[in-house]
């Protein structure tokens, strides 16, 4: 390809040595504790473990739904639903500890359990055809700046503008529909066992569905090196690792999310820049992805996703997918648009596809599910949309 | 052998006087002293932080939760939590009458001291705070649980709430106005003591004026701890209000913004002094809001003007 630079493995291993030096020389450098007293180097690894994870298992919301959509492999689809699964039972597993009955007033500390109704569907759907639009969702643009993705600075940059209008928008939506909204917590009407039982009832019945499809059968590696280091994790192992990666972040830290820190930079830029209205109405009552001004420099949502850009930078090295390249016009132009709908969807959604679909139906988060739905379906309608206009321009 | 025991013996005994010793007040319990006596079924242990999840990843181990603005307030209209509501929060958490309930939070036990004057408010018996809270009981690096303990339901019955521990606007009218003898004190910071600013930064402007009611002397709240969040020892305390004229001739009302750094100086007056002190939880976001009143604003500082 042109431009494309191709790092010889001995140098690419030295690098990834030295992207390594540099993540725990960080882990000893970063403050002991944030303002509530978590652990920020402790949010630093997760983040460099999670970003490892997403890449090693391809762990990409848009690249999954497209195996599906172009040609129906499964793999990566049942990698999300046994994410989801392990996530369900090690989230309900700290819950039920926090909270042994299901409080009908309070929900479990800061999970992601937000507000239902159509400013949520929409954001989802806007946040779906986002992803198509730019290539992936937000945490997979992470993981992807540590690929030398030439569209993924594009994408971010978009998603902070994206927020930006998120914010000018949110006042209107938040009184037209998210202030009335339902915080709807399942455990809530069916118990703890009552709610997982159906939760892991639907994600068996969708991963009964998709093996109907027989998938392709993965080929076998020549040395455990290379499974491990240099080929593709399946997607199941990338699941399980994801979702057991998420309890302890909860235990630990805090719900896994990825948009905080984005969502911050672009209210504290677009508040500088006088471009907001003096109050967010009730944003900060939520939990979720929330968007707090800027206080101090190292968050630990900051931390987090610094971790998880250069825990992939570091694996994709090694893999020999460490690929920077220049971008072409439409690479940077589709980035940024995609990236705009990716920020306004994440951002009157409380959150993406990790805040608000994995750590929300996790904690068993009506919100969570409704994101799922209106997100895939945003990929599939935009996807359909980009085929037919292919195919009309006679490209297919 | 038997001449280690009685060493061992003795030095045990010296550490439980100086670990009693050190305390200000018998209100106040170390964090050595609650670690040795967590097992006894008489001690009942309730966090109150203001922070969310803090309590979950981490507390003093068997202690309960109670979420300052929600449990120890009613969330509908200002005001503090109602006797039986309390009653069933602090039988839910295995207080029995003849418990002793030990309070702890973070940010300086503003708000374990705001639980523990509303304790106080409705007859609850030996009520205890944790000196230097949970920041001390972290850097002790003493153990945390993030097992929620289901506790026995206790038999405690709380008393209707006693007027004489709660300052209302009229009180502290009465003594701006010079209609009573007694004194006030402002723990917020001298910033907004003197009206540069409405509120701390960061806090939003909840009162539309600025600067402090008339005849209030200012002692932040802050001065009456040590470097490791303890309260300082009863004769520092009392001279540090001496100074400022409050030497407990007089009745004393403390305030703040809303009435919950006030409650640690009032706890510090009170428990450690012995003084005669109402806490004003109206606070400045209710005097400062009140129409005609009389107030005294240094800076001149005019809300929203120019």
């Amino acid at each position: 390809m042109d431009g494309q630079v191709n790092i010889p493995p001995k140098t690419s291993i030295a690098a990834a040595l030295g992207v390594a030096a540099l993540f725990f020389w960080l882990v000893l450098q970063v403050p002991e504790r944030d303002a509530l007293g978590r652990s920020l180097p402790l949010s630093l690894l997760l983040g460099g473990a999670f970003g490892v994870l997403l890449q090693r298992s391809r762990f990409c919301f848009y690249c999954i739904a497209r195996d599906y959509i172009e040609r129906r492999d499964p793999r990566g689809l049942l990698g999300i639903l046994v994410a989801l699964a392990v996530g369900l039972l090690g989230t309900y597993a700290v819950i039920g500890g926090w909270m042994p009955v299901p409080s009908p007033t309070r929900l479990p500390a800061e999970a992601h359990i937000g507000p239902v109704s159509w400013v949520l569907a929409l954001g989802a759907l806007v946040f779906g055809i986002g992803m198509t639009v730019s290539g992936s969702c937000i945490s997979a643009h992470l993981y992807r700046l540590g690929e030398g993705s030439p569209v993924a600075p594009f994408a971010l940059l978009g998603a902070v503008a994206g927020f930006a209008l998120g914010f000018l928008s949110w006042n209107e939506l938040y009184l037209r529909a998210v202030q009335e909204a339902p915080v709807l917590w399942l455990p809530r009407w069916l118990g703890y066992g009552g709610s997982l039982a159906l939760q892991l009832a639907i994600l068996a019945a969708l991963a009964l569905l998709l093996m109907r499809r027989s998938a392709p059968v993965e080929p076998a590696s020549s040395s455990l090196f290379d499974s491990v280091f240099r080929r593709r994790w399946p997607a199941y192992v990338g699941g399980a690792l994801v979702g057991a990666l998420a309890t302890v972040a909860y235990l630990r830290v805090g719900p896994l999310g990825v948009t905080a820190e984005l969502g911050s930079w672009s209210r504290t830029a677009a508040d500088g820049l006088g471009l907001l209205p003096k109050r967010l109405e009730g944003l900060d009552t939520f939990a979720g992805c929330a968007t707090a001004l800027k206080e101090t420099l190292l968050s630990r949502n900051g931390v987090f996703v610094g971790g998880l850009i250069l825990g992939a930078l570091a694996a994709a090295l090694v893999a020999g997918q460490f690929k920077p390249r220049l971008p072409t016009v439409v690479e940077a132009a589709r980035g940024l648009a995609g990236g705009v709908l990716l920020g306004w969807g994440a951002m009157v959604s409380l959150g993406c596809t990790v805040g608000v679909l994995l750590s929300g139906i996790f904690a068993g988060a009506v919100s969570g599910w409704v994101f799922a739905l209106f997100c895939f379906g945003g990929v599939w309608l935009s996807s359909l949309i980009l085929r037919r206009m292919a195919v009309a321009r006679g490209l297919l | 052998m038997k001449f280690s025991r009685v060493l061992a013996a003795a030095a045990a005994v010296a550490t439980a006087i100086v670990g009693w010793g050190a305390q200000a007040s018998d209100a106040l319990v170390s964090t050595e002293w609650l670690e040795k006596n967590l097992k006894d079924p008489k001690v009942r242990v309730i966090e109150v932080s203001v922070n969310p999840g803090v309590f979950e990843r981490g507390h003093v181990p068997g202690a309960t939760n109670f979420v300052w603005h929600t449990d120890l307030a009613d969330p509908v209209r200002r005001d503090i939590v109602s006797k039986d509501n309390l009653e069933k929060l602090l039988r839910n958490a295995g207080v029995n009458q003849d418990s002793t309930v030990v309070l702890y939070g973070d940010t300086n036990n503003w708000f374990a001291a705001w639980g523990a004057w509303v304790l106080d408010i409705y007859g609850v018996k030996n009520v205890k705070l944790l000196d230097g809270g949970r920041k001390k009981w972290e850097a002790e690096k003493r153990e945390l649980s993030t097992q929620v303990a289901t506790a026995k339901p206790g038999n405690v019955t709380l008393a209707d709430a006693n007027p004489k521990l709660r300052a209302r606007l009229t009180d502290v009218l009465a003594s701006a106005e010079k209609k009573s003898n007694t004194k006030l004190v402002d723990i917020r910071s001298p910033d907004e003591f003197n009206g540069k600013v409405i509120a701390p930064a960061g806090i939003q402007e909840l009162a539309i004026r600025a600067g402090h009611v008339p005849g209030a002397v200012n002692v932040p709240w802050g001065e009456a701890v040590a470097a490791d969040g303890t309260f300082k020892p009863a004769a520092e305390l009392k001279a540090l209000y001496a100074a400022k004229g409050i030497d407990g001739s007089t009745p004393v009302i403390t305030y703040c913004r809303i009435g919950e750094r006030s409650s640690h100086t009032w706890f510090a007056l009170v428990k450690i002094l012995g003084y005669d002190v109402k806490n004003y939880d109206g606070s400045w976001t209710e005097y400062g809001n009140s129409v005609g009143v009389p107030i005294t604003n240094v800076a001149g500082t005019v809300w929203t003007g120019k």
